[in-house]
């Protein structure tokens, strides 16, 4: 290392061989960071990732070859960066972050923590394990061309969580199941086709139409009598979509008209919805297959960014689901296969379903292409942005270690250089915001729920862990007698699960204390009743109105606008899941744009 | 064939989703030349043989040492003594299969000697620290054979890039927020049909508000126009009221009160976009009138012989517009109004482009050149894009490096900030003279790093002379440059392998506008600059 102590000061280099750093994740970012921190000198890193390879990661995960594909991230990535520098010592865990095994204790023994993380969640996570753990933190994110480092110190610096962010739009079941108006509400729908019929089922990822929702306003009589009505192929009991699948055979003219025909059919009885809306026009197979004309093959350019006709995606409905079906059987009984989007059968299932809907509620179709982006939800990745943010991070790494923490920025990444010149902005790290729910001493929430209408689990699932982050919430109520509501121990309170949140005494101005013993983070959720809550919206946390853009930045030296991240929040990332969600942070005229192509919610910026 | 098509498909997905199979068809053509595998050498390649190049060669006389192996990562301790370019290329190749690695073990300086014709086959030349007599000859050799040269160098806690290409043709330049083309303020025949095909009055509510926002602007737009002597709303007041008038075309129920149209609300929403006048933007005005686009010959390149058809479309069949984009965004309406709107501009586009291929066809056979030499594909693009088009012009490193043309205005403003990276740029060249001196850099060995400081300042002030720049460069730069002590950090290294491998890719795609044309970085304050030599 002879050429970097020109650079580096003498006590920075040694210190460098001493120290143990963490690197999260071992993708796009984090096979560059590996690299650069050996080449700098460090000589004692950890890195975790829960995934494994994937051919789509090639063009820029330079520590992985096509031998590796389906080997595990972080030992792959450690194999390789030794062959090029044995010395270093590399601990590599192919698993989750958010595994308890990595508690505070574990996250202590570093100087430092670099995130090279894909999803909110796991960012979420890191963020309270750094500040309880009291490490500094690296944050970083790319998005095409476009990309940002920060730095997270506890008490010095604002934490990831400080700034809210744009929660992630989920799309209401009745939009989904009876209303699209949007491609990405067929998409969303015909993802969830995928597991009801392959998959792993989900009460919540239900595909039939809704008779529940509250727009149709159905008298309960007339919804016996419509439903059965429609069922008149008799066998068609509304239990589980997989088993009625199974009993057909997975016959795909079967599946196709009771999807496209039958279930559209009994849409356009619930006749309030199409009052003011343009209603769906049902598909038939058999008369599709005989008026469709027969559709030439595309000829020239990528297959993928073609659209096809509507009998082309009859086609591929029929094919895809002959592929799937046959490789479930495969795989025996009780077998579930995962949707991925760089599956081919399972992106052409999609493809085909999703289009056959948006035919039938008068939308344009879309290429396979573009399907899949908003399906995976992908962010387009390159080599270079990635080389350039790892370089980074290594820069602001070795200002912590030499104790300049005050020097470090925020650096933002620009597509081609701004107005004002700069490819790269810089802006003062801002200290930690006041109201923080994460970061300040006694963090404190208010939500807006209807407590006769909210289950402990929703509170649990959708609130506690889904908004607010928490891998296992303990919640206490205030009441005076301590009142245990959830407890993170297996097999204590499940039975309170499917309870109202009014059985326990909870109403207007009732207090719970919640607590992660993992992230070492307790918060109180102040509860405001409300009978007013909007379709579908189960909870409001108070202050953060839905789509509230973020306050205005005023003590930046310039821009700001970015990304970080992409996935979702519910999941710790995979590329194999692609989930909804999209992190536009802070905005400013200088270089706002949209971070994220066009996926699900259109975020304001 | 088509598996290796669906493979590399799958492989190079997350970036197709940036810039197309074109753009990835144009790097698959690409041969790029590396000067100097060094760690800045070997990332920018790196950053290239990832997203698949189609063949890389680099040149390199040195053989790898200890320090090569510190530091870059495709060196490995079992390379040192054997040349660097075999080394590195053998390593580089691994990364992608699809590319082909070649290398010549020469100095650069020697095929200049023997063979600078060598340098001309290659698609973009990427030079890493060369000393500046090498870098002079060479740029000089590639400008007049154009091809471009981009020169890169990782100096201690400073990186650097020059491009240097005589003339960059860009004509997919992807701007962020382009308006859209939709010709409302002077609609064309067909497009003014179609809009007559529909009578708001007397339609079915569903119909009514499932119609296409821009018919529905389009419609009111034209009921203006005849109550206001034809002059379209301008200011702020006037696009105010227009709104109201548009507002005041939405349904309303039995009650008298108005029905949730969102057409319509989309329609209020574009109306400053939607009245947005047609025209011929400036910078396309220019390109139309440049030497190259009014002197087509048999040299000219197909991005002036389109060019110039455009222009003549727009004088002839054009009435002074562009060609039609041909291209709507996104607009609440129901699949049929839609499809029919999309067809308008559409096939619109297709006539357009249609008359700009006659005009291509006459320029070439006035040339002398066969009709097919372009193709339609490539019309068709160019006309799509046509507001859109962007030229590149660089000086060359003799402009940048002689007394007489060197850009002092731009030296001497910049310096007058004390915060300028312009300071960084003066004292490369410092270094470079210093190099051209003593045949080596200052502060390489330590205990001629104060000998070095005062030798370094003397470089300093010669330079400074001979320019005549009255510019003041602090103590404090010279002190930190002798401590460089030319090292190339892995990580500022790194950094810049990002950013040049970027501006490689943009250069081969002709997507993208490369930046002109010297970029500083400086890894201390995590700034960077564009400047103007």
């Amino acid at each position: 290392m002879v050429q970097l102590v020109g650079s580096l000061r003498k006590e920075l280099a040694d210190s460098l061989s001493t120290c143990k750093v963490l690197v999260v994740g071992a993708g796009g970012i984090g096979c560059e960071l590996l690299k650069n921190l050996v080449l700098t000198g460090f000589k004692n890193i950890e890195v975790i990732d829960l995934d494994t390879i994937d051919v789509s990661n090639l063009n820029r995960q330079f520590l992985f070859q096509k031998k590796h594909v389906g080997k595990s991230k972080a030992q792959v990535a450690k194999e390789s960066a030794l062959q090029f520098c044995p010395t270093a010592n590399i601990t590599a865990y192919h698993d989750s972050i958010m595994n308890p095994d990595y508690n505070v204790e574990f996250f202590r023994k570093f100087v430092l923590v670099m995130n090279a993380l894909d999803n909110r969640a796991a960012r979420n996570h890191v963020n309270r394990m750094c500040l309880a753990a009291d490490i500094p933190l690296i944050e970083s994110g790319t998005a095409g061309y476009l990309g940002q480092v920060t730095v997270i110190k506890k008490g010095m610096t604002e934490c990831y969580e400080c700034q809210p962010k744009p929660t992630q739009k989920t799309f209401p079941g009745c939009t989904i199941r009876n209303t699209p108006s949007e491609p990405i509400h067929c998409i969303v729908w015909a993802k969830y086709l995928f597991n009801q019929l392959f998959g792993e089922e989900d009460a919540d990822q239900e595909v039939s139409p809704d008779t529940a929702d509250p727009e149709a306003a159905w008298k309960p009589e007339e919804t016996a009598a419509r439903a059965t009505a429609s069922e008149k192929d008799g066998d068609i009991k509304r239990v589980s979509t997989k088993d009625w699948a199974r009993s057909t055979g997975y016959d795909p003219v079967k599946l196709f008209n009771k999807l496209f025909k039958d279930d559209i059919m009994y849409l356009l009885t619930m006749d309030k919805l199409w009052k003011k809306r343009k209603a769906p026009t049902p598909l038939d197979w058999h008369q599709l297959e005989n008026t469709c004309p027969q559709e030439d093959s595309p000829v020239s350019g990528l297959k993928d960014q073609q659209v096809l006709g509507v009998w082309g995606h009859c086609q591929l409905f029929q094919q895809s689901v002959e592929t799937l079906s046959s490789q479930l059987q495969e795989k025996g009984e009780g077998a579930e296969l995962v949707w991925d989007k760089d599956d081919p059968p399972a992106m052409d299932f999609v493809t085909a379903a999703s289009n056959l809907r948006m035919h039938i509620f008068s939308m344009n179709m879309k290429s396979r292409f573009d399907v899949k982006s908003m399906a995976g939800n992908i962010i387009p990745a390159i080599a270079t942005t990635n080389a350039v943010i790892a370089g980074l991070i290594v820069l602001e790494g070795l200002k912590i270690l030499s104790g300049e923490l005050e020097s470090c920025r925020t650096i933002f990444l620009n597509k081609c250089p701004n107005l004002r010149k700069k490819l790269l902005v810089p802006c003062i790290l801002d200290p930690p915001s006041a109201n923080c729910y994460v970061c300040t001493s006694k963090p404190e929430v208010t939500v807006k729920l209807n407590v006769h209408k909210t289950m402990v689990l929703s509170l649990q699932d959708r609130i506690l862990k889904e908004r607010f982050g928490m891998v296992a919430p303990d919640v206490q109520i205030e009441d005076g007698k301590g009142t245990i509501l959830i407890s993170s121990e297996e097999g204590e309170t499940e039975a309170n699960n499917s309870k109202f949140l009014s059985d326990f005494g909870i109403r207007n101005g009732s207090r719970l204390q919640v607590d992660d013993f993992l992230q070492d983070y307790t918060l109180l959720v102040n509860v405001l009743h409300t009978e007013e809550l909007e379709r579908d919206v189960e909870f409001e946390v108070v202050g953060e109105a839905p789509d509230k853009a973020p306050p205005p930045q005023t003590n930046q030296e310039e821009v700001n606008s970015i990304t970080n991240g992409n996935k979702d929040s519910a999941q710790p990332s995979t590329s194999s899941k692609g989930h909804f969600g999209k992190v536009v942070k802070k905005c400013h005229a200088f270089c706002c744009k949209h971070l994220f192509p066009q996926s699900p919610s259109s975020s304001k910026c | 064939m088509a598996a290796t098509n669906a493979s590399k498909e799958q492989k190079y997905d997350r970036q197709l989703r940036l810039w197309g199979d074109h753009g990835q068809e144009a790097l698959e053509n690409a041969h790029v030349c590396l000067i100097n595998a060094t760690a800045t050498g070997t990332e920018i390649l790196k950053n290239l043989v990832l997203p698949g190049i189609g063949a890389f060669t680099i040149v390199d006389g040195h053989t790898v040492s200890g320090e090569d192996v510190g530091n870059n990562f495709f060196l490995s301790n079992n390379n040192i003594g054997k040349n660097r370019a075999q080394a590195a290329t053998e390593l580089l190749q691994e990364l992608n299969s699809d590319v082909s690695g070649n290398y010549v073990e020469e100095s650069p300086d020697k095929l200049l000697d023997n063979d600078p014709e060598f340098f001309h086959r290659f698609t973009v030349v990427i030079g890493v620290h060369l000393p500046e007599s090498t870098c002079l000859r060479l740029g000089s050799v590639l400008w007049s054979a154009s091809v471009p040269f981009l020169v890169c160098k990782t100096y201690g806690l400073i990186g650097y890039m020059r491009l240097v290409v005589q003339e960059h043709t860009v004509i997919e330049s992807h701007p962020d927020n382009a308006l859209e083309d939709l010709r409302l303020d002077q609609p064309f025949a067909e497009f003014k049909n179609h809009i007559q095909s529909y009578d708001l009055d007397s339609m079915a509510k569903k119909d009514h508000s499932h119609t296409p926002w821009v018919i529905v602007v389009a419609k009111y737009l034209a009921k203006w126009l005849s109550e206001h002597n034809s002059q379209p709303p301008k200011n702020y007041k006037e696009k105010e009221a227009f709104r109201q008038f548009i507002r005041e075309g939405i349904l309303k129920n039995e009650n008298g009160v108005p029905e949730d149209e969102e057409n319509f609300e989309e329609a209020i929403k574009n109306v400053n976009t939607a009245l947005n006048p047609t025209k011929v933007p400036n910078s396309v005005e220019d390109l139309f009138n440049s030497e190259q686009c009014n002197n087509i010959t048999s040299q000219s390149l197909s991005f002036w012989v389109m060019l110039r058809a455009v222009k003549d479309f727009v004088h002839k069949e054009g009435n002074g517009s562009l060609p039609v984009r041909g291209t709507i965004p996104d607009m609440i309406a129901d699949s049929q109004k839609f499809i029919n709107l999309q067809n308008v501009y559409r096939e619109k586009a297709m006539q357009d482009a249609a008359a700009v291929s006659k005009h291509v066809e006459c320029l070439l056979q006035s040339v002398g050149k066969p009709p097919e030499s372009i193709s339609e594909k490539d019309i068709k693009l160019f006309c799509k894009n046509a507001s859109f088009l962007r030229v590149v012009r660089c000086r060359s490193l003799a402009e940048e490096y002689s007394v007489d043309s060197v850009n002092k205005d731009e030296i001497t403003s910049c310096m007058d900030n004390p915060d300028s990276e312009m300071v960084f740029y003066l004292m490369l060249r410092a270094v470079d003279r210093f190099y051209q001196q003593h045949s080596r850099y200052p502060g390489v060995y330590n205990y001629q790093v104060e000998d070095d400081i005062s030798k370094l300042k003397l470089c300093v002030n010669s330079l400074l002379q001979e320019y005549s720049l009255n510019v003041n460069i602090k103590d404090d730069y010279i002190h930190e440059f002798c401590r460089y002590g030319a090292a190339e950090p892995h990580t500022v290294a790194a950094f810049l392998g990002g950013s040049a491998a970027q501006e490689a890719i943009k250069i081969i795609s002709h997507q993208f506008v490369p930046f002109s044309n010297t970029f500083i970085y400086n890894a201390m304050s995590q700034t960077s600059a564009t400047l103007q030599l």
